[in-house]
């Protein structure tokens, strides 16, 4: 039995993370996954470049040691390095490419950058291994809201991408208007669960428009209502409830019309914004018996070193390789990524 | 002894090493440019291990230039050399301010006291003195500490090295009336850096690197304006831990 140990590095943003995925004759087995959140940004309402990578440097040897000890193994059981390269800010990038690129050439073994788009695409496949290509992703984060066609790992098609904020930006703002803790999606999610729907009436923009989107109005209007409001304490709830909806209810459209038009069976919802329940059951409940909804664990949806070595193996098998000159990339199309 | 030495805290990366016994030899590489550290450094290691005909799995030491400077820069040298060491735990690592690996490069004779400044920008500098006297010692008179350049009248050094904005170097040199190392010629370079590897007063080890971290010099500007605002170190920062 052929047996493979990819460890996986992230560190694009503001976790510093690793992972050790096992391959047993090509079954992909997580065998630890260590994710340390820096809780020092939510002082400030968002990530703090600089501190960020201050905080990668100090913590990514022990949290690479962790997820070895975790999964038994010693660095020279490992077969292959796989880490973030981007998109994502350069300096926190930096700490976790470096770290790679050093074990890898110390180890003598492979070293691949991957998209981290890609790996939040291959993020499902850890706890759904049936889970294959083709089918239609919505990759909504902090950063990105991506609507793309996989038609095969390696192909993806860009069906629409936001014009302005990502979803998860857009959920961070209302929850800094609404006075909620960075990062506010889990806030919002809660607080949203116990307003009253349809006392505000947000827009849906773009609603049947193509597959792109944007949030930078639906934003507006619920800072309008924040300053209108005489009680904010009496309506935070019911405009995290009716935000919600309008934010879900796009979503949902845009990735049920593209999942049906396309004919695929499956809708896979990727990135920190697929932990949101009521969107993935929206998105179910949409599609009906038409196609399945695929996603992960939040662990697993949020930024993790997981779906890094998810995405690694598949690369690594291919025989790709990174030269040691790979450099981080703030921003950048998907790998095989295919427009119309 | 097989050592290693990595710089990169300014615009010039710079790799040097040195195998010992016998005549001894040396090798070092430097590429100028700060966005191409990156891409450079392992290729560049990789290099200077070929031609002294070694590897990594025989070298003893690394010695990392460890601040003020670029804080990329420092984070590509310092997360580079943590991972290096962490396959193989024999290399012993050490580190030294780069305004010390300044001076070693500044070929100043045997025991002289030498004045390094560097621009810390905002019109500020980082300054540290050393009585220099490789390959036997290196003395600490002054450590690195952000300055004016009103506050460097104390002592008038051998040699001032100097790599800050033209008129700050014109007007120290005209105060000191000494030799004076600029330009190119001041910058840290891996190769004086590797003179300071197991010199009494130089490179200092690192006994703990998961737990070690670059002199940044100052702190992120977000941490300083919130800490100024706030009059107390910001929560889940270094200065906080004590």
């Amino acid at each position: 039995m052929a047996t493979r140990r990819i460890l996986g590095i992230e560190t694009s943003c503001d976790e510093t993370s690793a992972a050790v995925l096992r391959l047993e004759d090509g079954r992909p087995i997580l065998d630890s996954l260590v994710i340390l959140s820096q809780d020092v940004h939510r002082i400030f309402g968002g990530v703090v470049p600089e501190l960020a990578s201050r905080e990668h440097l100090r913590t990514i040897g022990p949290v690479v040691d962790r997820a070895l000890a975790e999964a038994g193994i010693g660095a020279t059981q490992l077969d292959g390095i796989a880490v973030t390269a981007g998109p994502g800010l350069v300096g926190a990038l930096l700490v976790g490419l470096m770290y790679g690129k050093g074990l890898a050439y110390g180890l003598g073994r492979p070293l691949i950058g991957i998209h981290h788009h890609e790996g939040h695409l291959f993020a499902p496949t850890l706890e759904d291994p049936r889970l294959a290509p083709p089918f239609v992703a919505l990759l909504v984060s902090g950063g990105h809201t991506l609507l793309l066609d996989v038609e095969a790992w390696g192909r993806y098609r860009l069906l629409g991408q936001t014009q302005d904020d990502a979803a998860g930006e857009a959920f961070d703002k209302v929850g800094t208007l609404l006075g909620l803790s960075y990062p506010a999606g889990a806030a919002i999610e809660r607080l949203a669960a116990t307003g009253t729907p349809g006392r505000f009436t947000f827009p849906r923009p773009m609603l049947k428009q193509g597959w792109h989107f944007s949030f930078s109005g639906l934003k507006t209007a619920v800072l309008r209502a924040v300053r209108a409001s005489d009680d904010l304490e009496r309506d935070r709830a019911d405009i995290a409830r009716d935000f919600q909806d309008a934010a879900i209810d796009v979503l949902v459209e845009k990735t049920a019309r593209a999942t049906l038009e396309l004919g695929r069976d499956t809708a896979v919802l990727a990135g920190g914004v697929a932990c949101n329940r009521a969107l993935a059951q929206a998105l179910s409940a949409r599609l009906g018996s038409a196609a399945r909804v695929a996603t992960a664990s939040p662990r697993l949806n949020t930024d993790n070193a997981a779906m890094i070595a998810a995405a690694g193996a598949w690369r690594l098998g291919l025989g790709e390789r990174s030269e040691f000159t790979l450099e981080p990339f703030d921003s950048g199309p998907l790998p095989g990524l295919l427009r119309d | 002894m097989i050592a290693l030495a990595i710089e990169t805290t300014t615009d010039r990366l710079s790799v040097a090493g040195r195998v010992d016994g016998g005549e001894g030899r040396t090798a070092a590489r430097a590429l100028d440019g700060a966005r191409r550290h990156a891409a450079a450094l392992i290729p560049l290691i990789d290099e200077v291990l070929s031609e002294l005909g070694t590897t990594l799995p025989a070298v003893t030491d690394i010695a990392i230039a460890d601040g003020p400077g670029s804080f990329t820069g420092l984070r590509v040298g310092a997360s580079t050399v943590k991972a290096l060491v962490r396959t193989h735990r024999q290399i012993r690592v050490s580190a030294a301010s780069t305004l010390m690996v300044r001076a070693a490069g500044a070929g100043a004779p045997h025991g002289a006291v030498v004045l390094v400044v560097t621009s810390a920008l905002r019109g500020e500098l980082y300054a540290a003195t050393y009585l220099v006297d490789l390959p036997n010692t290196v003395t600490t008179i002054k450590a690195p500490t952000l300055a004016t350049p009103e506050s460097l009248h104390a002592q008038r050094p051998d040699l001032l090295v100097a790599d800050a904005p033209e008129k700050l170097v014109e007007r120290l040199a005209d105060q000191f009336q000494v030799p004076l190392v600029r330009g190119a010629a001041s910058l840290p370079m891996a190769k004086a850096l590797l003179s300071l590897v197991a010199v009494p007063g130089g490179a200092v080890p690192i006994e703990e690197l998961d737990d070690w971290e670059p002199s940044y010099g100052r702190p992120a500007e977000a941490q300083a304006k919130w800490e100024a605002a706030h009059g107390r170190a910001l929560p889940d920062t270094p200065s906080d831990r004590g």
